[in-house]
């Protein structure tokens, strides 16, 4: 690692801890040598402190990853992980999610670009987000129940579809119409 | 910008199928006269729930999975997947496969630079430079069909390395393609930097000035034809890049000609990387004998795809199958940008506009 990254490194450190109280960032390093740090915060709030500060060292937002801490919800619970970089270093702030239902305030007014991210992570894990300016769906119909991707739906309950007899008054058009095609609600 | 709400507007459906976009999305554009005046984008038209799927899939069958999200960028997907796991298992792969992932990912950054540069000369209507762009992209086509035995999804990426080597019979056959496009690529950027139709119907418009650029957090060509001059090639450098010598382009004009002539340096710098890594490549394995299982734990990987910052966070929970692989994808983070850039812009400019940022609407909405 070069010596403005060091000198990254360590401004975060201070910035965060500062902002913070107390918080620490843990570091990885890829076989590359790229450096990569992990923040816990305590509670949803917290973005709120972090986020002026991330903005201050000229942080950039990448993404945002939402997931269940068990993906076949047999514990319950969600956390959030929030993705930035500082010119080359990529920092993971993650947080937990302790309200029901699970919600967390908008970074938007930050981080312009979090508008798409926090519209697909509440729309496919059902997480409210609080004071975002353009709460629409991002990419699924309204139509649709939010937090799809939060539940399992097994193929058989997917395919148990049911459906009208038209298609089977077409196929035996002019023949005798078994009894079994003649059920309704299929 | 937003919607505007003057009696003089009327709306614009632009899409989701539309002549001159390649893949559904749906624009819903106010005008005044012929000029946009608000564009707000509405997407989900080929949402294909594949980080749900990629929950399910093991480790080894997300490589494969990985390098269906998007065609053109397809070898970035699996190469950055595979960095994530690497550092997660705590995997060094071995000195020849960095070579020959860079040269896998210089081969796409070419063809489909070729391409964006080549649609965006059919939609100045100026068709034959569109089919000569093609032209030239095919001896990058004819080259990973030759190296790879696939024209699009080469299939090269594996944990812990590469899935088939470069011997001496087709390193010469890779340069022997490379010294053919080479004049080509010269006399190709010349033509779309000097050409009066090219100049006129692209210049000065679908501007994206370099605060505007930060504030969206663009990536790729378009942010760096803004004046940032970020490329993860050289700023979280990866595979054999550090050894390598290549320049990052960039640009303050910030305008479609600008986005244009900057993918075409790029592919010319592609050029120089790939004949670099067939003279420096040392000899040795291609791949690490076998994979170790997948600790607990979480791990992030990035790379510069041909559209630009391709990033993977991985997040496992000790099985064969992750417990959560997030993606994003270049041109997600790009798209909010056409805000500005449309902004004014007459009608007649919007195709070429949207093209400019490259986008790719299957990879955005995975």
């Amino acid at each position: 690692m070069n010596e403005k990254l060091k000198d990254i490194q360590s401004d975060a450190e201070n910035a965060i801890a500062q902002a913070l109280g107390g918080e620490f960032i843990s570091w990885t390093a890829d076989s590359y040598g790229n450096e990569y740090g992990w923040l816990r915060l305590r509670a949803p709030e917290d973005m709120a402190k972090l986020a002026p500060v991330l903005v201050g060292l000229d942080a950039r937002l990448m993404t945002i990853t939402a997931y269940r801490i068990d993906k076949f919800a047999r514990i319950e619970g969600r956390e959030i992980a929030y993705h930035f970089d500082l010119d080359g270093l990529a920092l993971t702030a993650t947080i937990a999610l302790t309200e029901t239902p699970p919600q967390i305030p908008s970074i938007t007014r930050w981080f312009a670009n979090a508008d798409w991210h926090e519209r697909e992570f509440s729309e496919l894990y059902g997480i409210t987000i609080s004071d975002h300016p353009n709460p629409r769906r991002l990419f699924l119909d309204n139509e649709l129940d939010a937090g799809v991707l939060d539940r399992l739906v097994p193929l058989s309950t997917l395919m148990n579809g049911a459906s009208t007899n038209t298609l089977w008054e077409k196929v035996f058009a002019g023949k005798q119409m078994p009894d079994w095609a003649k059920e309704k609600d299929r | 910008m937003t919607t505007a709400n003057t009696t003089n507007t009327y709306t614009l459906p632009v899409g989701p199928l539309h002549v001159a976009l390649e893949e559904p999305m749906y624009f819903d554009i106010q005008v005044e006269g012929e000029t946009v005046r608000g564009v707000q984008l509405t997407a989900g038209h080929v949402h294909r729930g594949m980080e749900a799927l990629a929950m399910q899939r093991n480790y080894l069958q997300n490589v494969t999975l990985t390098e269906r999200v998007c065609s053109l960028c397809s070898n970035s997907h699996p190469a950055t997947y595979c960095m994530a796991v690497e550092a997660l298992s705590g995997l060094t792969i071995p000195e020849r496969a960095k070579y020959l992932r860079v040269i896998a990912d210089e081969v796409k950054r070419i063809a489909s630079h070729l391409f964006n540069v080549g649609i965006m000369a059919h939609l100045t209507g100026f068709d034959s430079l569109f089919m000569h762009a093609m032209e030239v992209r095919e001896i990058m086509q004819d080259a990973k069909e030759g190296v790879y035995g696939n024209r699009m999804n080469l299939g090269q990426c594996v944990i812990g390395g590469c899935r088939r080597d470069i011997d001496e019979e087709t390193a010469a056959f890779l340069r022997g393609q490379l010294e053919q496009l080479k004049p080509q690529l010269d006399e190709l950027y010349g033509v779309f930097e000097r050409d009066p139709l090219i100049r006129k119907r692209t210049r000065g418009i679908g501007l994206l000035p370099l605060a505007e650029a930060k504030r969206l957090a663009v990536v790729g060509p378009v942010a760096r034809a803004s004046g940032v001059a970020y490329d993860v090639r050289r700023k979280a450098p990866y595979a054999a890049y550090p050894e390598l010598d290549f320049e990052v382009q960039s640009d303050t004009k910030g305008d479609v000609h600008s986005r244009a002539l900057l993918r075409l340096r790029e592919a010319v710098e592609s050029v120089k990387l790939i004949e670099q890594c067939l003279r420096k490549m040392p000899s040795g394995p291609v791949c690490t004998e076998g994979m170790p299982a997948v600790p607990r734990g979480e791990s992030v990987a990035r790379s510069e795809a041909p559209r630009g910052e391709v990033f993977y966070y991985l997040r496992s929970d000790g099985t064969d199958t992750p417990q959560r692989l997030k993606w994003r994808v270049p041109t997600y983070m790009n798209w909010e940008a056409l805000q500005v850039m449309l902004a004014n812009c007459q009608v007649a400019d919007i195709a070429l506009i949207v093209n400019s940022i490259d986008p790719c609407i299957s990879c955005t909405e995975r």
